[in-house]
């Protein structure tokens, strides 16, 4: 008896079990899923029954269906793991459900979701396989078209990335290199400045001197501050205050005069650093140099105080002396007093001059948002 | 300590206007200048010929951001002490190139000077007397060496 002619024989005996009149069999056959049976005591388990709905999906007639095994729905482009993994289950009586990519007749493919039941008779055996395939193509397609717009736009986020990684680089290269000649400029101004003090022997000319220097250290303190800190927008006044303080009573060499700091953290915007730095500068110098001349010191020992506080919408900073008060101006030639009023136009804020009894009060107002105005 | 020979310095710096008022400088503090350089090149030669105490090295020269290298030439083959001075801090090696430390440009005179009085004591002693001054970062090798302890953060 040939294999066709067995699974003929195999067919007609499944039908007659379930003939006309059983209802189960006449829902299979005329369901709108394609299934299949396959007989597992022939070898290579060949189909026996196959549904309309089968024979629509594939485009194969019933003739040419049974007695063969449903490999021959595989093709070239069928992945060999799948087809592994549908042996295995077979060979080993599993259930199975899998997509896999099958071949209708006319060489068109499907995307199959298979799902395979051994089907075991009294005895325990397996007599059959049954096997029922949907057509899933649109969800396949609509999940490889998911996943290549999902890859195209990883591609182009990582593209992106990295485009900005290296701009920002380079922005950031070119900070540090900005950054480093303007901290060597500041310092080749100071050793000019330096060098021709040693030169010169006129005490006036020296003074100037020495003032034009206190002022180029401030912008310069500012600098060395302004990118030591992590943000560099922002400008933390009283650390500035600390090393000009240290700097200028170090230079002063003045044993007889103390400081006294009461100093809250208050951060200004970078851009305000410079123009408040020299006024705060100026007016301590001020104090420093003028407020307490050696001979009118009489063994008395003079304090100069710098408060920085916030107060409401404002920064006050105050910088107080107990020495004598100077005739009017801010500093000698009244120099100093310009920078002071110039600069506090320029920043919005106010400066008032108050006697201390003794010495001199100075109070400079700094309005906290007065950059956005 | 009034008898003492003046300690040696070597200044490598490639602004000839900034070296020559730093040489003023230092020896305002007491330390003898045996010479200037301007390049990598000059810089290991003098530093291996005229074994100076200490040398300050700008990280940029004539030939390049060779400083780096220069300390650590000096440290390692010439045995000497070498101290940065430098407007990128923050560029520097986690170890100094085997420099002791370093001083931030834009610096000031005072600075300067009281730095370098501090590391005279250093060197002569081996021993710091105190913390280090305001614009004076010390390696941390070398803060423990001179007896300070070697968890010092950098300076923020």
């Amino acid at each position: 008896m040939t294999d066709i002619l067995r699974s003929e024989h195999a067919a007609e005996e499944l039908a007659a079990e379930h003939g006309v009149g059983d209802p189960f069999a006449a829902a299979i056959r005329a369901a709108r899923m394609a299934m299949i049976v396959t007989d597992a005591h022939q070898p290579d388990n060949p189909i026996i029954f196959a549904n309309d709905a089968f024979l629509a999906l594939t485009g194969y007639g019933r003739d040419e269906v049974i007695g063969r095994n449903c490999r021959f729905l595989q093709g070239p482009g069928t992945d060999p793991a799948a087809i592994a993994t549908l042996r295995r289950a077979v060979a080993d009586g599993e259930d199975l459900t899998i997509d896999i990519l099958n071949y209708r007749k006319d060489g068109t493919t499907f995307w199959n979701a298979l799902s395979l039941s051994p089907v075991h008779g009294k005895t325990g055996r397996i007599d059959y396989f049954f096997g029922s395939q949907v057509n899933v193509s649109d969800k396949k397609r609509a999940e490889f078209e998911m996943g290549d717009a999902r890859d195209r736009l990883e591609a182009a986020v990582e593209a992106r990335t990295a485009d900005l990684t290296q701009a920002l680089q380079q922005k950031t290269a070119l900070l540090h290199e900005v950054d480093h000649r303007v901290k060597n400029n500041l310092q080749l101004i100071s050793s000019l400045l330096l060098l021709q003090n040693r030169r010169v022997t006129d005490p006036a000319v020296k003074n100037s001197l020495r003032g034009m220097l206190e002022r180029v250290s401030a912008i310069a303190t500012v600098h060395r501050r302004l990118f030591q800190s992590d943000d560099v927008e922002r400008f933390d006044v009283s650390a500035f205050v600390r090393d000009l303080v240290s700097d200028m009573m170090g230079t002063a060499r003045r044993e007889d005069i103390k400081v006294r700091l009461d100093l809250e953290r208050v951060d200004i915007a970078a851009s305000k650093a410079a123009p408040l730095a020299l006024v705060i500068s100026e007016l301590f110098s001020n104090a420093l140099r003028h407020a307490f001349p050696p001979e009118a010191m009489n063994g008395r020992a003079g304090e100069i105080f710098v408060g920085i506080t916030r107060q409401d919408e404002e920064f006050r900073i105050e910088i107080t002396d107990n020495g004598v008060q100077p005739e009017n101006s801010v500093s000698s030639g009244g120099f100093g007093l310009t920078i002071v009023q110039l600069l506090c136009q320029q920043l919005k804020a106010r400066s008032e001059t108050t006697p201390a009894d003794p010495g001199t009060r100075v109070v400079v107002r700094l309005p906290i948002n007065g950059g956005h105005h | 300590m009034m008898s003492e020979r003046p300690l040696d310095v070597l200044i490598v710096e490639d602004e000839v206007l900034l070296a020559t008022e730093l040489e003023f400088l230092a020896e305002e503090v007491g330390f003898h200048s045996v010479g200037l350089a301007m390049s990598s090149d000059e810089a290991v030669a003098l530093a291996s010929d005229l074994h100076p105490d200490l040398a300050l090295v700008d990280v940029h020269l004539r030939d390049g951001p060779t400083g780096v290298e220069v300390a650590r030439t000096i440290h390692d083959d010439c045995g000497g002490v070498a101290l940065f001075m430098t407007a990128n801090v923050k560029r520097l090696p986690e170890d100094f190139a085997g420099a002791c430390g370093v001083i931030g440009k834009p610096y000031s005179e005072y600075g300067v000077k009281t730095a370098l009085a501090y590391l005279t004591v250093c060197l002569r002693e081996g021993l710091a007397p105190g913390p280090p001054p305001i614009g004076l970062e010390l390696s941390p090798a070398y803060a423990e060496r001179w007896g300070l302890s070697a968890s010092m953060p950098r300076a923020g």
